[in-house]
């Protein structure tokens, strides 16, 4: 996206604009000012940003959306604290928060960062003259801020790699599939808001779309041994960047704050879902490295991320590039008793985070297909048992338990339902 | 002495005279003042605009608007 000059960040096209609801309240209604030709008396008291009190300015006819969305993700960048609050103690937080509002704040969007001016964060500046738009330009509003990812990812900006399907054959934008409920949330106070991206119910998921890819929904053998094992993307993406080492500092040049980023570079690795829910009861998903170091933000204090191993820093992942057809679902053989190059295996972590990875970290690669066939089923009286501790019985032999082989001595608790499927 | 008091008389009307014209020329000026309020009104009809005026000119927003501070950023990296 290249940088607007100053003039047209601000020119309004009064023809188009004068056309719409939003014109036809005049400059003052909204933005306050004086009348004047002097530029600084007609920009006393100026209000550049009305939207940042959208109750006032925009609740009168937008009441829906202004009830739910100081609750919403944009709104809140609660993400980041979730993440954040859970590697640190309460005591380090008003230097984190500190921080936060020097490196991090400027990215909290308002209702107008989408719908008439590109975000703060990237300069602003007017989309079309003042005309607001009800779906934001991609390329000046979404990927504007999520663009290092998603944007290079979703557009095919990553040099051997092509855009994601969705874009490259079916010109979809991010509206297509982030519509305005998701984006405006859905709680109406502080105690239901959204916690994280990833805490709640998977929206938008692709059965909406592709019912028959749903576990059972088609005759696609894959589709129907994976489809609740495996998370779309474990099979339909590609390539994806990752990041390392992020860290925050003030300039003591400029007094300006300003970042860091050690490492980015290209990976795809299946690592194991941190934190299955029914909602997204994968076993394996995509993960990407998160540019979190424990050291990130000690420019605002020593040992701020005590609890830095709480998360893992191989992130879930959603990668914006899906294919039809991938390396890895080229044959059985890219996963099964493979040499383990798709997975995020302990030797592809560093030593430092090793322990930070360990929810994701694959242990063993999933067996070859002939092993998996020939593995006798889980009774379907087994599917009640709570404590899914298989070992303890398949090891020692009680309550006569056929007792695992030898080669299975590297198998843990987490492994058996892989090959092991319950009977139905 | 009908003449002195006849040339008494004429000057006593013509200073009450002179004094009821006084007292009758200050609404008028009142009523000249307030062609300038309604003119102070007219300037900020939405015909004459000034956000419009210059948010429509691009010219004008080029002269008026403030120096670029060309900023080096000294973040490194993927944001």
């Amino acid at each position: 996206m290249a940088p607007l000059e100053p003039w047209e960040k601000a020119i309004v096209d009064l023809d188009a604009f004068s056309q719409t609801t939003h014109g036809k309240k005049t400059c003052v209604d909204c933005h306050g000012g004086v009348q004047s030709p002097d530029k600084a008396t007609a920009h006393e008291g100026l209000i550049a940003s009305p939207s940042a009190d959208p109750e006032k300015y925009c609740g009168e006819c937008h009441e829906e959306q202004v009830k739910t969305y100081p609750f919403a993700l944009h709104s809140t960048q609660a993400g980041y604290w979730t993440t954040i609050n859970t590697r640190s103690v309460p005591e380090n937080h008003p230097a984190l928060e500190e921080m936060f509002g020097n490196h991090c704040a400027t990215c909290h969007t308002t209702c107008g960062e989408c719908h008439v001016s590109q975000p703060k964060n990237v300069g602003g500046g007017l989309f079309t003259g003042h005309v607001f738009e009800k779906t934001p330009p991609m390329t000046r509003s979404c990927t504007a801020c999520h663009g290092s990812r998603v944007g290079n990812e979703f557009l095919g900006k990553n040099e051997g790699f092509p855009g994601d399907v969705h874009f490259r054959e079916a010109r979809m934008n991010c509206v297509k599939c982030h519509e305005g409920a998701e984006l405006h949330g859905s709680a109406t106070d502080a105690a239901s808001a959204e916690t994280h991206r990833y805490a709640d119910a998977e929206a938008p998921k692709c059965v909406t779309c592709h019912p028959t890819a749903a576990p059972g929904g088609d005759e696609n053998p894959m589709h129907q041994s994976h489809g609740d094992t495996l998370s779309c993307q474990v099979c339909h993406s590609i390539t994806y960047t990752s990041c390392d080492g992020c860290h925050v500092a003030i300039s003591e040049k400029s007094g300006k704050p300003f970042f860091e980023t050690q490492a980015t570079y290209s990976t795809f690795l299946i690592g194991r879902n941190p934190n299955p829910t029914e909602e997204r009861p994968y076993k394996y998903v995509p993960v990407r490295h998160v540019p979190v170091a424990p050291t990130s933000y000690q420019f605002y204090g020593e040992n701020l991320l005590p609890n830095f191993n709480a998360l893992p820093t191989w992130t879930y992942a959603t990668p914006h590039n899906i294919q039809k057809n991938t390396p890895q679902n080229a044959s059985c053989q890219s996963c099964h008793g493979s040499d383990g190059s798709f997975f995020l295996t302990a030797d592809k972590v560093k030593a430092e985070e090793l322990e930070a990875n360990q929810s994701v970290i694959v242990g063993l690669v999933p067996p070859a297909v002939e092993l998996f066939f020939r593995a006798p089923k889980t009774p379907a009286s087994h599917a009640d048992l709570a404590s899914n501790a298989c070992t303890a019985c398949h090891t020692t032999g009680i309550r006569n338990a056929p007792v695992s082989p030898e080669d299975h001595a590297a198998y843990q608790d987490e492994n058996c339902s892989g090959c092991h499927k319950l009977q139905e | 002495m009908k003449s002195k008091a006849l040339k008494i008389l004429l000057i006593a009307f013509f200073l009450l005279s002179a004094c009821g014209k006084a007292g009758t020329t200050s609404p008028t000026a009142t009523v000249e003042e307030k062609p300038v309020e309604t003119e102070a009104v007219a300037e900020v009809t939405p015909d004459t605009d000034e956000c419009v005026a210059c948010h429509t000119d691009k010219e004008r927003l080029i002269e008026t608007a403030a120096p670029k501070v060309e900023a080096e950023s000294e973040s490194k990296g993927v944001g």
